[in-house]
Formats: C-alpha cells, structure tokens, sequence
C-alpha cells in the first residue's frame, strides 16, 4: 500500500546515491533513499588496529570469511555472498566486488580521483571501435569541477591533456620508493604525478585532514578520505528533506498508465515484508549491475529497453599483470611511515591517445602505478629462502626496500557478447531473482596487458628493481588453497590499489602451457549494461543518465560509459550524477 | 625474551610529537565534526607527552594467547612444531616465534577450523605426520637443525627434493605469518609505523633517490 508521495527516491547510497540525495534534497526535494545494507556508525566500525589485536590477525574465524567478501576488519562493509549470491556463464570468470551497506563501495575504495578526457570520451572517432560517449569533456569539466571542489581531491596539475588538471588540494608526498619510480619513469621519457586521491591533505568543507594510517580499505575513521558517510550525506541530511531507510532491498520499478515511474517496491531485509513507495522520479543509483538487474526485473523485455541494448556491453577495466620485487638501495634502511597515506605514484597513458602515439598492434590504453617501502605484513617473506636468523635480518632488510609496479586499470573493449541477464534459476535470499555474468576479453584486452607488462617491468628494473622470485610449493603431496597453506599464506592487503598485484613479474593474460589465455576476471571497475547514446536506439540512457523511454527514471553509477577509459570510473560517475541532477531540477523548474 | 623497546629507545622523526598534535588540532579546531577526531588524537597526544617527545607507541597485544593450552595438537605434536616454529624464527637480539606465541595461534586457528575447514586440518595432520616419518620427534636439538636444514633444500636448490618438503613449507609459511603478524614480529622486530595518528606523511628527502 503506497504511503507518503515523495519528490525523488535515491535506490543506493553509495558515491552516485549520496550525491543524488545530496543535490536534490539541497534544492528542496523531499527525497527517500532507499538502502539494501545497514547503517553503519564510523565511530565504531572504523577503528585503526594492528592485526595482532585481532583474535585471527584480520582473517576472520575461520569459515567467515567464505560468507563476506574482504578481511576480518572490514567484512561488516562488504556483502554477504550467500545471501546475495549470482551466476557466470560457464565460459565467464569474474568475481563481482560489491558492497551493501549505507556508503557502499565508497567506504573503502581506493581513492582515485582522475578526470577522463576527450581521447577516451571521443575515443570511436579515433580509432573507428565502438561508440563515442554523448558527452565531451567541456560538458564534464564544470561538474568535475564542483564534485572536486566539495569531496577534496589532493593531487598536482601536470598540464597533460590526456589526464586533465582538476581542482586540487596539495599532493600527498612521495616517499622513497615513489622517488625513486619517478626518476626511473623520467628516464624513461614518461610523465608521473603523485596519485590523485579523495583524500585530503588539508582540512576541508569541515573534515580533518589523512593521519597517515593507511587504514583506508577498513574505513576511515575522521572522514579525510571522501564517502557519503562523511561527506554528501550529513549536509543532505541537515537541509531536513532527506530520509533514509536502510535495510530496504528495491525488488522492483513500478509504473503507471501514462508510461512514467510511479514508485519502488521494496522488501524489509529482516521482516520480508513488502513495502511500496511512490514519488515523482526514480534514480537509480545501486551500482552499476545492481541497477541493471532493477531495470531488468521491473519488465519482461526489461524497464526501459526499447534499444533492445539493456545488459549489454558489459566491461571492466583490465586489471592484473604487475610486477612485485625489491629496490636495492632501499634494503637495510631505516623503518619509515612508507604506507600511511595507501598512495603512490600515477603514470598516465601515454599511448593512443592522438596519432602521433598511435600503435599498430592493440587500440585504448591503461595507467600504471608504482609504490613500495614498508607494509603492514611482509608478503614477500615467506618467499625468502631460508630460515633462522640471517633469515629474520633478511626480512628486515628487504621490508622497508619492498616495491611494486601495478596496473592501475586498462581500457577493456565494449562488445555486445558480454553482457548481464536474470538468471531463471537462482534468487537471492529475499526470493529476487539474481543476475548471470557473460563476461570474457577480447585479443586487443590481452595485448593491452601485455603491453602493460613489458612496460611495467621496464620501469622496475629502470629503477634498479630486482624482482621477487617464487619458490616451488612441495609438488604433488603439497597443501595448496585455503588459508594456511603453502605459498597462499598471505595477510589481508591494505594498499590502495594493490588489486591486480602479482609477484613474479607474472603475465597477466598470457597464454599458458596448455595455450589457453588465462581469463583476466574483473577489477570492481564494472560499467556498461545501459549506455548512453545520442540515438535513443542504440542506448538506454541520454546524455544526462535519464532512460531514454521514461523520462522520470535517471540511472546513475557506471551504467552509462560506452567505454570503460583508462581513469578508474568514481569520479566520472558522480560528474555525471551532478551533471544529471541539474537537469533533473531543470525540467521541474521548466514545469513549475 | 628479547626486550621490548621503548619510545625512547626509538629516534624518530617520521611520527608526529605532541607540539606537532598540538599545532594542528589549534589549526582545525575549529571545524565542525573536528572535536570526534581530535578527542583520538589528542588521547595519542597525551601518550606521547607521557613517554617524552617519541613516538606514539603501539598498544599491547591482547592476552589470548599468553596462557593458551592447545587443543588442536597433542602435547608430542605441539611440542615438535613449537621447537620447529623457534628454529624458523629463533629468538636472538629480537623476539623469536617462541616469543611471539607462534605455535599457540597456529593450534587456536586449527582448533577453529575443526568441521569448518577440514581439508586445512587434513593437511596439518599430514604435516605431523611427515615431520614425525622424517625423524623430527625424536631427535635432539642438534638432529633437529640438522632436518630443517635438509628439509628445506628445495628452496635453495629446485633439483633437491625431501619427503617432507611440503610440512616445512606449510609450518613455514604459517610461522611467517603468525610471527610478522605478533607484536614481537610487526612492532619489535620491523618496527612497521602505520596504524597510528601522524601529523605528516614523511617525503623523501634523499637526493640519491632523485636520479636513476
């Protein structure tokens, strides 16, 4: 039974979401956010410890773990894969990182914080593969310009048109290793910056600035890092117009008569109760399959699907590849706070991206990031030959010398084959039905990462980088897989943006003994599945995220981007979220 | 036991001191949704006041495992992957897995894991099992360092092999991570400076670092 008639339900709060409630309730919309997960308290759940101070060192008791996503610190902000579970198609490796709870993502992403350009946003018209994005970058650079401004992005102008300046707050520093990769990427002849992070080095818009205690992925405990907890939601909340119910899980998209939005459906995550709600516009902003797979349930063909195009064009940034080692000159150094700030150091692309840069063997590009000295738990250590305690100096002498070179994120091709369906079997815990993942890469995906290798290895040894070797397991009567064994025995990661970091100098998608590419999976940077597009026949959204079909459905998140680009996606997304929500108030300021 | 080091055992210039937790708490005060954050800082401030100017130091680790009596291991088995834990990492001028609990947290995990995770506990059944058929139970200290070191030949040489390779790599690898995971591996012993309230992200400052 609908209740209270609202100007704008918000489905999601994470960075789209918060945003979203942010601008509208801002603007005098009396806004309802919708959120799956629970509420979550900062000041409990985000404590920084050491892992001695946890029972199973951040592991988790054991069995836990299979349940949540993440470590023994941070699983309450992850999802619980057995009440949430979905499919792949039997050809589809990809593990879908997702979180449920007020924040989302957010509460502990990596931070980056990069504008795309126009050689990513016009990128078809350069090398004739797919389909341009409806906007060009003077569209987004006012909105870049106000999400910077608010959220606080530290980073340094480097005048570089294909990784364009923003509003900045002073970079973080460098430490050693970083120095060191930067010297080694000039003498390569390639650009770096400080990474460019929602992280704040000043006190901004009322936050206390980054401690340095590189606590990032388990929440930050003052809010100097940017999510809707800290930052979009408590103003949006104190303009008096915004209400949030957590624990709400959207089932469905209701309609009217007159082919417009009339409301959600949505069902109380302990009670299963079902509740329907109405308002004058729906968003969307569950993250990019979550909303996908709301759209698909809410019609038989799928809501606002005239284009026939919903749930295709699935991508996600190419991660993996990297290389992990040693920087001699830093071996037997004095301990310093090398990862506080969970940084490092960005390479931008710099191939493709105009004609004189243009390659012969694979089209798009990626960015590269560098960092090392010490890290909470010595991963490497355990593949130290040795024992006793020349052993132990070892350890120490290599610990604050540690660096790694990894794949910050690489242009995945959109194409129409991989793409996200109802599955017709498997519901989730509250009887929904779930999505299945059609999900594989293209030649040009793997010699992207191929590419990115060889590249990444010539900066290592460039900087004089000794790559850290494996060592042979046990053979056949040895115990490899779970938590415990042989050669997997590894602490939960803290770095940002470590994802994708392999030791060995590994080659991400190369063919391996039996001649197969090893499938490449995914990097939590999934877009696609409703594209924007000028022709309302080859997409599901405009260029403002508004469905093409109901003009009082806007669908924010990754859904929109034709093409992944090579800059991780959150801050294109919440551009376009403002960017949408302007022209949301627009029409009813046209209507009024 | 190796002693623990104080604060002011440590010359530090990367973690803040109390005037550094001071100045910038004056600085940002007066921010809203500031007094949450500095009522932390300020408590770390007050450590460090404490302790002189040094640096903030790391708390004490919890008691779990002080007086653990394991329950996953018999009192033979126990025995042996102890005495194997502290010849992996001996107690010298730092902490050793002996002081470290080493061997304690791997039974308490594998006590845990019982009908939860059975291939695990399969697996360190089987690296007893290998270590006792190696001879490791009952030879003396001396027999014992002299095992390990053929046991881990593999390591050195990938042409060597030894039945009981595979238990070395296993307790090693779970040795590691419970002794770099121990405050006597990650504070004492590495002397790791994050998870703490810092005033400042410390640059590099060698100009060696500049070129390559």
């Amino acid at each position: 039974m609908a209740q209270t008639k609202y100007d704008a339900i918000v489905v999601g709060s994470g960075a789209c979401g918060g945003w979203a409630a942010m601008a509208l309730a801002d603007a005098g919309l009396k806004v309802l956010m919708l959120e799956a997960g629970a509420r979550i308290d900062p000041a409990q759940d985000f404590r920084h410890t050491f892992l001695y101070q946890w029972d199973y060192r951040g592991r988790g008791k054991p069995g836990l773990l299979r349940r949540y996503a993440g470590s023994e610190r941070n699983y309450r902000i992850m999802i619980d894969n057995v009440e949430n579970p979905y499919t792949t198609a039997p050809d589809t490796v990809y593990s879908w990182g997702r979180s449920r709870c007020l924040g989302g993502r957010t509460l502990h992403w990596a931070r980056a914080t990069d504008r795309m350009a126009d050689y990513e946003f016009k990128a078809a018209s350069r090398d004739g593969y797919g389909m341009n994005w409806a906007v060009s970058y003077a569209d987004m650079a006012p909105y870049y310009d106000r999400v910077e401004r608010f959220i606080g992005v530290s980073g340094a102008a480097e005048g570089l048109p294909q990784f364009p300046d923003g509003v900045f707050l002073p970079p973080m520093a460098l430490n050693c290793a970083e120095t060191i990769f930067t010297a080694a990427s000039t003498a390569l002849g390639w650009r770096s910056t400080p990474r460019r992070l929602a992280q704040l080095t000043l006190p901004h818009n009322g936050r206390p600035p980054c401690h340095y205690c590189g606590n990032c992925v388990n929440g930050c405990d003052v809010g100097a890092m940017f999510n809707p907890i800290a930052v979009t939601l408590p103003p949006a909340l104190q303009t008096g117009h915004l209400e949030i119910r957590t624990d709400s899980i959207v089932a469905a998209i209701r309609m009217n008569r007159e082919n417009r939005a009339q409301g959600v459906t949505y069902i109380e995550r302990d009670t299963k109760r079902s509740v329907d709600v109405d308002a004058s516009y729906v968003i969307l902003a569950a993250s990019t399959l979550e909303n996908t797979r709301l759209l698909l349930l809410s019609a038989k063909e799928g809501l606002a699907n005239s284009s026939g195009t919903l749930g295709q064009y699935m991508m996600d940034q190419i991660g993996g590849g990297g290389v992990t080692g040693f920087l001699p000159i830093l071996r037997g150094g004095p301990a310093r706070l090398d990862d506080g700030k969970m940084s490092g150091l960005t390479i931008p692309n710099f191939q493709n991206i105009d004609d004189k840069t243009q390659r012969k063997d694979f089209i798009r590009g990626y960015v590269m990031n560098a960092t090392g000295g010490q890290t909470e738990y010595p991963q490497f250590a355990a593949n130290v030959p040795g024992y006793g305690s020349e052993w132990k100096k070892e350890i120490k002498s290599r610990y604050v010398a540690q660096a790694r070179v990894w794949n910050a994120g690489g242009e995945m091709l959109a194409r129409k084959e991989n793409f996200v369906e109802l599955d017709p079997e498997v519901k989730d815990h509250w009887g929904i039905p779930v999505i299945k993942i059609h999900f594989t890469h293209s030649d040009n995906d793997y010699k992207l990462l191929d590419d990115f290798q060889q590249r990444a290895e010539e900066l290592f040894r460039r900087a004089g980088g000794e790559v850290m070797p494996s060592l042979p397991t046990g053979g056949p009567v040895g115990f490899p897989g779970a938590p415990g064994s042989p050669d997997t025995n590894t602490a939960p990661v803290r770095g940002g943006g470590a994802r994708g970091a392999e030791s060995s100098g590994g080659r991400g998608g190369r063919a391996g003994a039996a001649g197969r590419r090893r499938p490449l999976g995914g990097s939590i940077h999934e877009v696609g599945t409703a594209r924007m597009s000028v022709d309302p026949k080859e997409g599901v959204l405009n260029s403002f995220c508004q469905t093409h079909d109901i003009p009082n459905l806007y669908v924010f998140g990754g859904n929109a981007f034709p093409s992944t680009g090579d800059k991780h996606p959150t801050l294109t997304m919440m551009a376009l979220t403002a960017r949408g929500c302007d022209h949301l108030l627009e029409q009813i300021k046209g209507r009024a | 036991m190796a002693k623990t080091p104080t604060p002011a055992d440590v010359v530090d210039r990367d973690l803040p001191t109390r005037r550094d937790l001071l100045q910038m708490a004056a600085a940002a005060m007066a921010l809203p949704g500031a007094p949450r954050f500095f009522s932390a800082w300020f408590a770390s401030a007050r450590t460090v006041g404490q302790s002189g100017m040094g640096p903030m130091p790391a708390p004490p680790e919890p008691p779990l495992l002080d007086h653990y009596t394991p329950a996953f291991f018999d009192a033979e088995d126990f025995a042996a992957l102890e005495a194997f834990t502290e010849i992996l990492i001996p107690t010298d001028d730092t902490p050793g897995a002996r002081d470290a609990h080493c061997a304690h947290f791997i039974d308490f995990v594998l006590q845990a894991s019982v009908g939860v995770d059975e291939p695990t506990v399969t697996r360190w059944r089987a690296a007893l099992r290998s270590l006792r058929a190696a001879g490791f139970h009952a030879a003396d200290a001396s027999g014992r360092a002299t095992l390990v070191e053929a046991m881990s030949l593999p390591e050195r040489d990938r042409t060597a092999t030894h039945p009981a390779y595979a238990a070395y790599r296993l307790i090693k690898q779970q040795t590691t991570f419970a002794f770099y995971t121990s405050r006597a591996g990650i504070i004492e012993n590495l002397d790791y400076r994050g998870a703490r309230f810092n005033g400042s992200f410390p640059a590099c400052e060698h100009p060696e670092h500049h070129r390559v």
